[in-house]
């Protein structure tokens, strides 16, 4: 039994193979015939064909290779490196199995289809999957994902909402009017809450939230009524439901590139970022085509809801990437809104007196 | 299930006489690592990741060929192919998973509110540790030496479980449970190794692993608090775990033995932080010359440039910033390939001795090939594992 110790030093030229079957080391000597022969003392020779053997991994300054038609895992290991290249030069298939230029050109091919396969479903396929997916979603489960956040919302903004009761009267017809000629059932439901924030915006289910920063800002009816046609037209679009399958899907296919780069984070969030945006600001646009449709229904003008917004952000432009934000620029909105100007040919949508109320509907009510 | 039970199995009658120890050798060159690790790599970039299922495997390839154990090297037989097959088959039981869970959450948190998240994290940790021992079981079965292979039988999720109620244990014993965990999960994962007919198991206990670590258990928290003490801590408690680890490992009567001092791992953790660091100044240095640059050309003073806001909306210094940042993540990738992991492995095969290797030298080929869904998951799941 030829086990050595330590080292390799009895060793450095023997010619050592494994059958496969057993870990025993056998030290064996080469011969070049039809076949490569391996013989070892006592044992019968085996006989491995020159095509049929292939390059193993293994150290610098040995050889091993390993034959197709023996067992998977026999190893035949030569450290003569005249042996070596004389076995080399015999094999014409040897180094078969391994990973070349021509492989690594194929992943890089084939890495590179599949990361525009996946751009391309961000940029097109998943789109119309949430248009086509987001109306088959029922109307209960999309309340119910409203519902979840709303508490989301109160915890975050605070739990005022302003009801005193004239400002209350005027806030329904408002919304009524602008709910029937959006074409939305009652399902519809708004609220003003008292908060510092200039905003207002649509959960999944129909409430609308409208903050009184805003409605303080706000100088006529016009105004709150653009910016609550434009919430009604994200409702009419299911934009958040469209959103929420939007973005899981973004997440999860970009989430596929880089793995486990260190530092890859910032690239996925860049990259998630950017066509999130890109989809939010699509979602904008056509919910700000509802408030055109709407207040021209009304026989009002779109225009008033763009200068509330211009007072509110002033110019944006210079001071962001329009490509990173999640909402057309407001200049651009506004110009947008005057271009679809028109001369009031209906009534106004709240009296003088309604609009008072409804500007004072966050005024602490005394109550008995 | 017989199999759970440890059953010593003893090697054949005719034994060969006990040898003096042997040592480990590695045989590779540091220059060939670096090259192989730069440019998988760049690769990586290139294909937006997907190079680094045979990135790991050519790094596995390198460092096992070049491992010598009494004179011979270990070979591994993985490749490529079969990690990104098992990443996929990994994503395909994973998506409608979180799908589901993702609708199931929704209907929670709206009655239960807060706690709707608990099951998740519960969900996704049994994933990781099933992960980790299926990794653990791919990786051996591509092991070979000698013309044999390793192998593992035992249940991922039998082990998962084990996993988690250890480490609740653990969470609740403030972490000093740790040494008794981790010897309880090695016993489990050794007892179900084989080397070819060789049944392996784990000798290591829980209380020696704590009596050589403790006073790490003592000073994590202060070193925490000044951040500057935990990479000694962290080092320290890795030299204790490798060499527990090591010396309580057996195949049939081979015994493996590290000699691993406490402060053996202390100079490569600041190696690799020393390399980060200077990456970092060099990308800052370049991040200011790239401003100066722009700034330069567009005329403006850096007061205006900065005040405006102008900076956030300059595409040729995102662009020189973007580049710059991914160069950046490609250096340090490479430190800490190199560095933590060859560099490391070099470490501690410097420590190990084997005994009894005589044992080892007449073992029948056994054992099947496992699927890499295991790796799958880990790489989906973001947990590493050995």
């Amino acid at each position: 039994m030829s086990i050595f110790a330590d080292g390799v030093s009895a060793l450095d030229n023997a010619t050592v193979y494994f059958d496969g079957m057993s870990s025993r080391r056998r030290i064996v000597s080469l011969a070049f015939g039809d076949a490569l022969e391996i013989r070892e003392d006592g044992a019968a020779p085996v006989n491995w064909a020159y095509d049929d053997i292939r390059r193993a991994d293994s150290p610098a300054g040995m050889l091993r290779v390993s034959c197709l038609s023996a067992p998977p895992l026999a190893r035949l290991e030569i450290r003569d490196e005249a042996l070596a290249a004389g076995l080399a030069l015999r094999c014409a298939r040897l180094g078969e199995n391994r990973i070349g230029g021509g492989t690594v050109a194929k992943i890089v091919g084939l890495s590179v289809a599949a990361s525009v396969s996946i751009v391309m479903l961000v940029l097109f396929a998943l789109p119309l999957a949430a248009d086509h997916l987001a109306p088959l979603v029922p109307k209960a489960f999309e309340r119910r994902v409203g519902e979840a956040s709303e508490v989301q919302i109160r915890t975050v903004f605070g739990d005022r909402v302003c009801n005193r009761a004239a400002g209350q009267a005027a806030y329904t017809k408002l919304l009524k009017q602008l709910r029937e000629a959006a074409g939305l059932d009652t399902d519809v439901q708004s609220v003003v809450l008292a908060t510092e924030i200039p905003n207002a915006f649509a959960l999944p289910g129909g409430k609308v939230y409208l903050f009184s920063a805003l409605l303080a800002k706000a100088q006529n009816p016009d105004e709150i009524a653009g910016v609550l046609a434009h919430e009604l037209g994200h409702l009419r679009h299911r934009d958040n439901l469209r959103g929420m399958i939007y973005n899981g899907g973004t997440s999860f296919l970009i989430g596929l590139l880089f793995g486990d780069v260190t530092g890859s984070s910032a690239l996925i969030f860049a990259s998630r970022s950017l066509v999130t945006a890109s989809y939010s600001r699509e979602a904008e646009q056509n919910a700000d085509s509802v408030t055109i449709e709407v207040m021209h229904k009304l026989g009002r003008s779109p225009k008033p809801m763009g200068e509330l917004l211009f007072r509110v952000t002033g110019k944006e432009g210079g001071r962001s990437l329009s490509f990173l934000a999640g909402h057309p620029l407001t200049e651009e909105r506004l110009q947008r809104m005057t271009a679809e100007d028109r001369p009031p040919s209906g009534p106004p949508l709240l009296t003088e007196k309604e609009w008072t109320a409804l500007k004072g509907i966050c005024d602490p009510v005394d109550k008995k | 299930m017989n199999d759970l039970n440890f059953v010593p199995l003893h090697p054949t009658p005719m034994q060969p006489p006990p040898l003096p120890p042997v040592s480990a050798m590695f045989t590779g060159k540091r220059g060939d690592f670096v090259r192989l690790t730069a440019r998988g790599a760049a690769l990586e970039l290139v294909t937006a990741g997907f190079y680094r299922f045979w990135l790991a495997t050519d790094i596995r390839r390198h460092l096992w060929s070049n491992t010598e154990v009494a004179g011979d090297a270990a070979e591994y037989t993985g490749r490529g192919k079969e990690l990104l097959i098992g990443f996929l088959l990994a994503m395909a039981i994973l998506v409608p998973i979180y799908l589901t869970y993702f609708l199931v959450t929704i209907e929670v948190e709206r009655r239960f509110k807060a706690f709707a998240t608990l099951p998740l994290i519960f969900a996704f940790y049994a994933f990781g540790q099933f992960a980790i021992y299926r990794a653990r079981r791919y990786r051996l079965t591509r092991t070979v030496w000698r013309g044999v292979r390793f192998w593992m039988d035992g249940s991922g999720w039998a082990y998962a479980w084990r996993a988690m109620l250890w480490g609740l244990f653990v969470l609740v014993t403030l972490g000093l449970a740790l040494p008794w965990r981790e010897a309880a999960l090695e016993r489990y994962k050794m007892r179900h190794s084989y080397y070819g007919d060789l049944q392996g198991s784990f000798e290591g206990r829980g209380w020696e692993f704590f009596k050589q670590g403790w006073w790490l258990w003592l000073l994590t928290p202060f070193a925490l608090y000044f951040t500057i003490g935990a990479p000694f801590v962290y080092a320290g408690f890795k030299a204790v775990e490798w060499r527990w680890w090591l010396s309580g490992i057996r195949f049939g009567e081979v015994r493996p033995e590290s000699t691993m001092s406490r402060g053996a791992l202390i100079g490569l953790y600041w190696t690799a932080i020393g390399w980060i660091a200077l990456l970092g100044v060099i990308f800052l240095a370049y991040l200011g010359l790239s401003v100066a640059l722009v700034v330069g050309a567009s005329g403006m003073t850096f007061r205006d440039f900065f005040q405006t806001k102008a900076f956030a909306s300059n595409i040729p210094l995102l662009v020189l910033a973007g580049a710059g940042y991914l160069a950046f993540v490609l250096g340090i990738n490479l430190v800490m390939r190199v560095v933590l992991m060859r560099d490391l492995w070099l470490k501690v095969l410097g420590t190990v001795r084997v005994h009894n290797i005589g044992a080892a030298a007449n073992v029948t080929a056994k054992g099947e090939l496992a699927s890499a869904l295991g790796e799958g998951f880990a790489d989906g799941l973001d947990v590493a594992g050995f």
